[in-house]
């Protein structure tokens, strides 16, 4: 007689909390781990930047024009004669407080907007809405570059020009969610128990659409990186010597017959980095999609 | 007879759509006493939450409440400013709803919930967590202590209603409308929630407001009964006289189609005939007598009111109404239902 106890099928863990699920479901996405890994690591370097670079960022002539990638020079040297493993490293940091700066502003910007127009509706929703459109109706590039112009290419103004072109989306998800949640039944029974305005808006209803607002905020980061480099790339961006990953690639392209060292470096850290906050932010998706209870 | 806590007068609450108006609470008047539990009965689409919610102004769009008093404590509810009835709402009339499943927030711990009740209406956050746990050991949830810090789906669902009526007694309202509080629940838990409300309002005095479909839940906590139909009130009354001797149709066939255990076998189960009124369409005259056993010519022209047919009972049915007048001129009696009285009798069903 054989009687199969499966242990295993007993030691489920115990359903916890929507986050603590929702990180057990995230580490068993293979890719998403990877790339949360490679963007800590990313995080570490751009730190170690702040105390520590090979050579200094900024020094000219300290390798030959255009040197290849050598011992003392791991990826090379650029047109000046600057390390370039140095200038990535400087860049992963302009990278990295451009595309989280940018999305922390347009939480602070688009949430509370978000969360305004769907829940009085009315009147603010519809200027909120129309002005959303407008927005949505002017190409950012234009409007980015005219901003920049206007008010100086520092790294400040760069974050203000992209947080201006960008802040639609969040304001228009969170308004959707706050649509959807206020007729919840839990909403109106917080009402009837006599919950301030404001306690509502931020303690009842956007801890509910939490798991959006940050799989949103997740792809608004290398959106932004991505806008800058761009940006960078046109010469509109952080300036000289400060190094952006675009600068470089548009230094690398005008070299790119004799010393293609130069643009694929930064277009590898680039590419990586888009993808690994990608992955997360997929990642993040599956992970805090309630129906997704594998 | 005290004087009320509540005074409902008038009341009236429409809904705007697109295919014109409804009115979904139409001229309701009543009294509430304190410490009395008032049952609120009628089938779906009566008006009977639309009415509790028109209360506290809590009618979601597109309804508004277009006339009426609602008076608690010498003010009109319906014209304070906003501010004012937010205070009101869960500090001195609190409100819990059909369905706990949906009625807690699933992202915020349970005791958090209870504890932003009483947040809300200036309590120290010290005493809040104090007395969420009290609260929930009165309602009855075992390990309190360690319950605080559940989320909603980890408790079951008569648990998560128990903490529903712990939110809602959080302030010590002098008010509870609990709407449908037992709908979503299995029946032994159905009990355990209706026995926990009748001891709350023995022990504190909390007048309750009970809105049912279920005559039963009626019989075994009211004291007094508002029947409504089609947004309005037919029959009023304490619950003893009005199971022994319903005076409106309606009243009579709700009682009439409750399933009995002691009913024959052969026995059929007695509905209702036909459905509840479109409030589009409101019918002329009484809006039950499509549907009405004993309707007479004037019913299908002329509305009835709400009128005395019997010590502390009213009805608002022109068969009723002629039978008491003949009765007060001491003429033959016409009994409306055949076989006199519903034949159910409020103690049986507790």
């Amino acid at each position: 007689m054989a009687v199969a106890v499966r242990v295993d099928a007993v030691s489920e863990p115990v359903q916890a909390s929507l986050w603590s699920d929702a990180w057990r479901r995230l580490r068993r996405n293979r890719l998403a781990l990877a790339a949360a890994i490679y963007l800590v690591l990313l995080v570490g370097i751009a730190i170690l930047a702040i105390f520590y670079t090979p050579y200094r960022m900024s020094a000219t002539g300290i390798a030959p024009d255009y040197a290849p990638p050598s011992l003392a020079h791991w990826l090379g040297a650029d047109n000046l004669g600057r390390d370039q493993l140095s200038r990535l490293m400087i860049g992963a940091q302009i990278s990295l407080v451009v595309g989280v700066g940018t999305q922390l502003l347009v939480l602070a910007v688009g949430v509370p907007i978000g969360l305004l127009a769907g829940y009085y509706r009315g009147w603010l929703d519809q200027v909120v809405t129309f002005v959303i459109n407008v927005f949505y109706g002017v190409p950012d590039l234009l409007v980015a570059l005219i901003l920049v112009f206007l008010l100086g290419p520092s790294l400040a103004n760069i974050i203000i020009a992209i947080v201006v072109t960008r802040w639609m989306d969040m304001a228009r998800l969170v308004r959707g969610q706050t649509l959807a949640l206020r007729e919840r039944e839990f909403i109106e029974a917080a009402r009837a128990s006599g919950a301030k305005p404001m306690k509502m808006l931020f303690g009842h209803i956007m801890p509910n659409a939490l798991g959006p607002i940050i799989v949103q905020a997740t792809f608004g980061v290398p959106s932004a990186i991505l806008f800058e480099a761009f940006l960078s790339f046109l010469g509109a961006g952080v300036q000289q010597p400060t190094p952006s990953w675009g600068s470089m690639a548009k230094d690398g392209v005008d070299a790119i017959q004799f010393a293609p060292h130069m643009v694929i470096a930064p277009a590898i850290a680039l590419s990586l980095t888009l993808m690994a906050f990608n992955f997360l932010g997929d990642g993040l998706r599956d992970a805090l999609d309630p129906r997704s209870k594998r | 007879m005290p004087t009320p806590i509540l005074q409902v007068k008038k009341l009236r609450t429409e809904f705007e759509t697109d295919g014109g108006i409804v009115r979904a609470v139409d001229d309701v008047t009543f009294d509430l006493y304190p410490g009395e539990c008032l049952g609120i009965v009628g089938e779906s689409g009566s008006g009977k939450s639309v009415t509790a919610l028109s209360l506290l102004r809590l009618v979601p769009d597109p309804g508004r409440v277009v006339g009426g008093k609602v008076l608690f404590r010498n003010e009109d509810l319906l014209q304070i400013p906003e501010d004012d009835i937010r205070q009101i709402r869960g500090r001195d009339i609190a409100m819990i709803f059909q369905d706990p499943q949906s009625s807690l927030n699933p992202v915020l711990k349970t005791g958090f919930q209870i504890d932003e009740a009483m947040l809300a209406h200036g309590t120290p956050k010290a005493q809040a967590r104090h007395r969420t746990i009290e609260l929930l050991k009165k309602v009855r949830i075992p390990a309190a202590e360690s319950r605080v810090k559940d989320f909603p789906h980890q408790l079951s669902g008569g648990m998560r209603q128990r903490a529903m009526i712990a939110m809602g007694l959080a302030n010590t309202p002098s008010i509870l409308i609990a709407d449908e509080p037992t709908t979503a629940l299995d029946v032994t838990v159905q009990a355990q929630i209706l026995e926990l409300l009748a001891d709350l309002n023995r022990e504190l005095g909390t007048a309750i407001v009970m809105i049912t479909h279920n005559m039963g839940v009626v019989a075994g906590l009211c004291t007094r009964v508002i029947v409504m139909y089609a947004g309005q009130i037919v029959e009023e009354g304490p619950v003893e006289q009005i199971f022994d001797n319903p005076q409106h149709p309606y009243t009579w066939s709700l009682l009439r189609s409750i399933p009995r255990v002691d009913a024959l076998r052969h026995e059929r189960l007695r509905s209702i005939e036909g459905i509840a009124p479109d409030l589009l369409h409101p019918p002329k005259g009484c809006r039950f007598h499509p549907r009405c056993p004993f309707r007479v010519d004037k019913c299908f022209t002329d509305e009835p009111s709400l009128e005395e047919v019997a010590p502390n009972q009213k009805a608002a049915c022109w068969v009723t109404m002629e039978r008491a007048r003949r009765e007060m001129g001491a003429d033959e009696i016409v009994d409306i239902s055949p076989g006199a009285g519903s034949g159910v009798h409020p103690g049986e069903l507790r």
